[in-house]
């Protein structure tokens, strides 16, 4: 009597959590899972000969995918977000430069092809600094790039950012900073951040 | 209505039970304790250098990214989940009246999970953390934790097979679940995001799990020390036991569907945040129907809440659950939720559930359960009120701090026009707040350890009578006539 209460108890937690499991988690992680890149349609002139949605090469950028380990390692998607939401939900999409080239006409909301290259998207958990959906279109330059991580107040006096000294050595010459092999990775990463590969017709239309 | 007194035959089996529970109980509540006075100090440190970002900037490891992960796994997987796996192991071998019968093995699974969480905060602190809230650690490391938690909570089974009422206590259903459900969604998040075969869903699957952690395990296991303790020290039944069983199942039904609201207009399809955020808003009633049941069970002797330090600690740690609730549910509304997304109020609210309701609720537990397995008393009633009140200050400075500034922050990071480190600036008042809440937190919980330490050296206080909060020994007769019990 006592055991077989036990087992419809189970049984009843297991009903009542399976049903949000599959439908929540486990079906769309398995419905993304198997997206294969969507092909441009007949008449669409994408620059660069793309050919498909996303390239995955166009989300690669010399050694982006150890940078990638290094932005998690140091926690910063703890303050930085990679999420650019309509404007029905936040003002990303008015922030210059958050959602991509604005001149070039082709600035829009993160799409799940974007992370494509990724194994887990890092979405992040609070935005304290600017979101970096785009930021490989924002600071274009390695050099650049490589001061914004060693010295964040020369940009901007008032950045809550803080600097990734133990990222740079003194230089052997004893003129100046050398990065670290890290640090050069995690450039290559940061400048690979382009989410604005322009969407085929088929995929803004939802089909 | 008043339960009946326990008989001698009772007692002796009660002291027994606590006796056979006394060696793995005491190991998860001292090793919880030690994590916690880690996770506290980090939790200053980690607010500290986010109020003051050039702080340590030549060490690797004082960067916020990995204090923060250092300081949260900590708490949740070294203090919370300890002090909850200890609570449950003693309250299913009373509710059923068993004995604990494997403590060794017990404490061998114990001392696995210490040693991952260990591994966890040494492998985020050096370097191979994962930027994923409470999965941070690295991917082969979950077996540990996975292997250790079936190790100890195999042992309720038989407990509960050999239980001898035919009515399910409440608190039995809540543990029951907790029990059940962790596993499921440890063991879902892990392999998902290690199989890492679809980036974005991988993402929410982690939001689904941090708040599945929250709902189907925190929750639970505090729900169920409120449903023991309450009615326990007010000698009353509970309230309404269908509604009791009404809320519960409101919540098992639910709880599964929340998590993905943390991403609204997320690269998700639409449906998802608005789903999750529908079933925040349900459980509210859930929480709330719970909450007015438990204080209704306390009604008409509310002034033993002024004397007993469990009953003290139960009761604040379900006030603040329905606190949580509440802004929870006000945070998955659209309107709300679109502003404080990524803001210090989502990050205020993990806290307010995490330490907040949970490890208030915790304290009531062990305040309750540690003199009956060391068959010793608190030394100090006054130490008891000082936990108290710092944590309540603690906590409340926290709350308040990380939900206005939240607000306030949302406010600015929707003001396109204005540069971006406005948001920042204009938060440092704010975070000033979360450093101060946690070094309040950090000092409460030295009067809690002091005292813990002392119960655990076997320094406690012989006495016959519990040691209250407001009464020297010698006055308990008098306590408990002013708290209108006989």
């Amino acid at each position: 009597m006592n055991s077989n209460n036990f087992w419809k108890l189970l049984g009843a937690l297991g009903l009542a959590f399976a049903l949000p499991w599959l439908l929540l988690v486990v079906l769309p992680y398995l419905d993304q899972s198997g997206a294969a890149p969507v092909a441009y349609g007949e008449g669409e002139e994408i620059e660069g000969g793309l050919t498909a949605y996303p390239d995955r090469t166009l989300q690669r950028h010399g050694a982006s995918d150890y940078g990638r380990e290094i932005y998690a390692a140091e926690g910063c998607a703890y303050c930085h977000t990679q999420v650019v939401r309509p404007t029905y939900a936040g003002a990303d999409m008015w922030r210059t430069g958050w959602g991509g080239r604005e001149e070039d006409g082709l600035a829009r909301e993160t799409q799940p092809g974007d992370y494509a290259n990724e194994g887990v998207a890092l979405l992040g958990y609070q935005r304290i600094g600017q979101d970096l959906s785009n930021v490989g279109h924002r600071i274009t330059t390695r050099e650049e790039m490589h001061r914004h991580l060693y010295d964040p107040k020369s940009f901007d006096t008032d950045s809550g950012m803080p600097a990734y000294k133990h990222l740079y050595r003194p230089s052997a010459m004893g003129d100046g900073l050398v990065p670290t092999p890290k640090a050069e990775a995690l450039v290559d990463y940061l400048l690979s951040l382009k989410k604005d590969q322009p969407l085929p017709k088929s995929v803004l239309s939802g089909n | 209505m008043t339960v009946p007194q326990p008989t001698q035959e009772d007692l002796n089996e009660r002291a027994a039970i606590d006796r056979s529970a006394r060696y793995p109980v005491m190991f998860f509540f001292t090793s919880a304790a030690a994590w916690l006075l880690f996770a506290t100090v980090m939790g200053f440190v980690s607010s500290l250098k986010l109020r003051y970002p050039g702080l340590w900037d030549e060490c690797a490891y004082m960067g916020y990214g990995r204090l923060f992960p250092v300081h949260y796994n900590s708490l949740v997987y070294g203090w919370a989940m300890q002090a909850g796996i200890g609570v449950m192991l003693w309250l299913m071998a009373r509710l059923t009246r068993s004995r604990i019968a494997n403590p060794a093995a017990l404490i061998v699974a114990g001392h696995i999970w210490n040693a991952g969480v260990a591994l966890a905060v040494i492998a985020i602190w050096f370097g191979a953390g994962r930027s994923l809230l409470l999965l941070d650690f690295p991917g082969w490391m979950w077996p540990i934790f996975a292997a250790s938690y079936a190790l100890t909570v195999v042992w309720i089974i038989p407990m509960f097979l050999g239980r001898r009422n035919t009515l399910f206590y409440i608190s039995e259903l809540y543990l029951i679940g907790a029990a059940v459900w962790f596993p499921w969604i440890f063991l879902t998040a892990n392999l998902l995001i290690n199989k890492g075969a679809a980036p974005v869903m991988g993402a929410g699957t982690n939001a689904w799990y941090v708040s599945n952690l929250i709902y189907f395990w925190m929750a639970p296991i505090a729900l169920a020390v409120a449903y023991y303790i309450i009615p326990k020290i007010s000698g009353r039944p509970i309230y309404s036991y269908p509604l009791a069983q009404a809320s519960f199942w409101v919540l098992a039904i639910l709880a599964g569907w929340t998590g993905l609201s943390r991403f609204m207009g997320g690269p998700f399809p639409a449906w998802m945040p608005a789903v999750s955020g529908a079933a925040t808003i349900f459980i509210l009633l859930a929480i709330v129907a719970t909450v007015v049941n438990l204080m209704l069970t306390l009604k008409g002797c509310t002034k033993l809440w002024e004397y007993s330090p469990s009953l003290r600690f139960t009761v604040l740690g379900m006030l603040m659950l329905a606190i949580y609730a509440v802004l929870s549910a006000m945070g998955s509304t659209f309107v709300f939720g679109k502003n404080l997304q990524f803001t210090h109020f989502i990050a205020g609210l993990d806290t307010l559930a995490f330490y907040g309701f949970f490890s208030m609720t915790m304290f009531g537990a062990f305040y309750f359960i540690v003199p009956r397995i060391t068959s010793a008393e608190w030394p100090s009633g006054a130490r008891i009120r000082s936990h108290f009140w710092f944590s309540t200050y603690g906590i409340v400075t926290m709350v308040v701090a990380m939900l206005v500034g939240g607000i306030a922050q949302g406010g600015d990071l929707a003001q396109w026009d204005r540069s971006f480190s406005v948001s920042f600036v204009n938060s440092n008042a704010y975070m000033m707040g979360r450093v101060l809440a946690w070094a309040l937190i950090t000092w409460s919980n030295f009067y809690f350890l002091y005292q813990l330490a002392l119960m655990f050296i076997g320094k406690g206080r012989k006495s016959a009578g519990p040691t209250l909060i407001h009464a020297e020994p010698g006055e308990v007769p008098s306590a408990r006539a002013a708290a209108g019990i006989h």
